[in-house]
């Protein structure tokens, strides 16, 4: 996973519970990396899940509810580091539209390696768009978060559910976004 | 806030844990930009070397295409290999460059000696000769299927030092002839790829070599059967002259007895005529003898020996023998005219001409093989429209088609020679009412020496002869023939326009 989802996830443990509890996690950790992360750098992906996992145990939280606010929260980040075209959208469903034709296409550019989710887009009406979240990773909660940064970076309101998903028993994961 | 000793001690432990992190994550983000950085420069590198290997390839594909295009071109074998030399000289960056060729291990003195420079074109270059002729191994003719590198070594041509190489290949041409192509370079061993790309244009040449020596090959052939077609129709000409003359003398007993006719009635009008002389002479003698007695010659005595003479008939008979006699004598001129017209071999040019004329001429000539039993029937005309033909030929094809209707018609007869007309062409109709043809005969009637007459009788030429005159005249010739019946043979010919 890029360095840049690990700075900012730094970032994010730090803004809310301080420098104190993200040393504490690294202790406890014991990550290959030592914590030691620069947005230039690609890491192991079980290193983001164990701080996940860490985070949960220590705050009491659901691993669903942690995905989520990370997500939420990081959306603005990476919009701000995005380039330049990714600032025309003003439409939630026009922007996931153009995740994969444009953003994607984007960071590809700048990181030929990146594995990247894909959407597979199943229907769309003037207020509800529902596609498949397709990634080995399976951080469809995430995903979920991000959607709604995205809505309050738009000013538009959402709702995000998912009809079906993995961690559900499903064969994949669904999610819907309806405009209210 | 304060803090107490203990946790700020831990509070600064955390800070420098992550200062500690934050230092070492710069230099991992540094070693990252460095490495960018090396990448990039390798990317560079790499795409520069591409760009020269495709601006190289692009040069060898221009050299192959100009190759190709020069050997397909209608350039003559000289000017496609001077540009070959120039082409390929270029390619190679060469120094200079020829093309020379030998036989049986010389060199062949060519129209010009001058070599292909790459900053001054052709011109003049002994030194590159003589470097030529010590290193290149002529002596040999050992043909190469690819091109070869030698070291000039002993033999570098001076003036150029860093040139010291020649580079050169060489191919069979016609005979025992073998072309080479040399070249002065600084190259020690060719590039694979330079030397396919040399290779694929020499297979180019080559065929481009071929193609024109078998260009040669072909028009010197072509000059060959020219030849022989003249000689074939100089022989169809004497043939078609030979055949009138065998027609001729077939005619030869029938002209005989045609000119025998009147000079026999000639000669006996003579014989009447002598005697009138001597009767007017014996008159002259009696007027003299009695003029001589009487000094005077009175009109009755007169009148009474020119009475006793019969002298009034002798004088009206002599007008009529001599107007006679004129008549006969125009008839053999007429019949040796007609003779001279159809023996001559004449041109063969197509001008306008009356085929009544010509059948009349020829009618006159054959006419003497039919006899009074033989009835001809002429019913041409004035008013037959003009084709463009030969009158002496045509006269040839209507006594041959003539006499073979007098001979199919052995006792009697009717010959009725017809036309008919349509817009643009005129049919002429000759038709006989003699013992006619079977199929098989019909089959091989225009077959040339194929004849149903005796021998000494027939050349068997006469028809396929005809047929060839009329072919030439655009004339189509269709036969009707019914055994025991007769013979109708259709001779159609496009009208001379107006």
């Amino acid at each position: 996973m890029k360095g840049i989802v690990f700075v900012k996830f730094n970032e994010f443990i730090e803004e809310l519970w301080g420098d104190d509890f993200w040393d504490t996690l690294l202790n406890e950790a014991e990550l290959p990396s030592e914590g030691i992360y620069t947005s230039v750098g690609t890491y192991d992906d079980q290193e983001l899940f164990t701080l996940i996992q860490l985070v949960v145990e220590k705050k009491g939280i659901s691993s669903k509810d942690a995905q989520f606010a990370f997500g939420k929260w990081v959306f603005k980040e990476l919009y701000n580091v995005a380039p330049a075209g990714a600032h025309d959208f003003k439409d939630v469903f026009e922007f996931l539209h153009a995740v994969q034709n444009f953003i994607h296409v984007e960071v590809k550019k700048l990181n030929p390696d990146a594995l990247l989710p894909e959407f597979e887009f199943l229907s769309e009406t003037a207020n509800t768009l529902s596609f498949n979240y397709l990634s080995p990773r399976k951080l469809c909660f995430f995903c979920e978060g991000i959607v709604h940064g995205l809505a309050e970076h738009t000013g538009q309101q959402v709702t995000v559910s998912q009809p079906e998903c993995e961690h559900e028993g499903d064969s994949r994961c669904v999610l819907e976004v309806v405009k209210i | 806030m304060t803090l107490s000793k203990e946790e700020l001690e831990k509070r600064v432990a955390v800070l420098e844990r992550k200062a500690e992190r934050e230092k070492k994550a710069r230099n991992l983000a540094e070693n990252q930009l460095e490495k960018y950085s090396l990448d990039i420069y390798e990317a560079n590198q790499s795409l520069k070397s591409a760009l020269a290997s495709a601006t190289q390839k692009q040069s060898e594909l221009a050299f192959l295409a100009q190759t190709s295009s020069n050997v397909a071109s209608e350039v003559s074998l000289g000017e496609m290999i001077s540009n070959i030399v120039a082409l390929t000289g270029t390619l190679c960056s060469a120094c200079c460059g020829a093309y020379i060729t030998s036989e049986h291990g010389k060199e062949v003195k060519g129209k010009s000696a001058d070599v292909w420079h790459l900053d001054v074109s052709w011109q003049a270059n002994d030194e590159f000769r003589k470097a030529i002729h010590s290193t290149l191994p002529i002596a040999e003719s050992k043909v190469l299927d690819t091109w070869a590198i030698l070291d000039l070594g002993a033999n570098c041509v001076e003036k150029h030092t860093e040139f010291t190489s020649l580079f050169y290949t060489n191919f069979a041409l016609s005979g025992e002839k073998i072309g080479w192509l040399v070249f002065l370079t600084k190259t020690k061993v060719f590039e694979p790829e330079l030397l396919s790309v040399l290779n694929t244009s020499r297979e180019h040449v080559l065929s481009g070599i071929r193609r024109r020596l078998t260009d040669v090959r072909i028009l010197k052939r072509n000059v060959q059967l020219q030849d022989s077609l003249n000689k074939l129709e100089k022989a169809r000409r004497q043939l078609i002259q030979s055949e009138k003359m065998a027609s001729l003398g077939q005619l030869a007993a029938g002209v005989a007895h045609e000119i025998n006719n009147p000079i026999a009635f000639i000669r006996s009008n003579m014989e009447v005529l002598n005697d009138y002389l001597a009767d007017f002479k014996l008159f002259h003698k009696e007027l003299k003898s009695t003029l001589d007695k009487n000094e005077t010659l009175d009109a009755a005595l007169f009148e009474s020996i020119s009475q006793s003479m019969d002298l009034t008939y002798i004088e009206e008979d002599s007008k009529d023998i001599l107007q006679s006699n004129l008549e006969g004598l125009e008839r053999v001129k007429g019949i040796v005219d007609n003779l001279k017209g159809f023996s001559h071999a004449g041109d063969e040019t197509l001008v306008e001409m009356s085929l009544d004329a010509c059948i009349s001429a020829a009618l006159k000539i054959a006419g003497n093989l039919f006899k009074y039993e033989h009835k001809i029937d002429n019913k041409m005309s004035n008013a037959c429209p003009k084709i463009l033909g030969n009158l002496g030929q045509l006269q040839q094809v209507f006594v041959n088609l003539f006499v073979n209707a007098a001979q199919a018609m052995e006792t009697a007869g009717q010959l009725t020679i017809d036309y008919s007309e349509n817009e643009k062409r005129v049919v002429i109709h000759i038709k006989d009412t003699g013992c006619g043809m079977d199929e098989e005969t019909l089959k091989q009637l225009f077959t040339p020496f194929f004849t149903t007459k005796p021998v000494g009788e027939g050349t068997g030429l006469g028809l396929s002869v005809s047929y060839a005159i009329l072919e030439a005249h655009g004339a189509e010739v269709v036969v009707d023939s019914e055994l025991n019946v007769g013979t109708t043979f259709n001779l159609s010919f496009a009208i001379a326009e107006q």
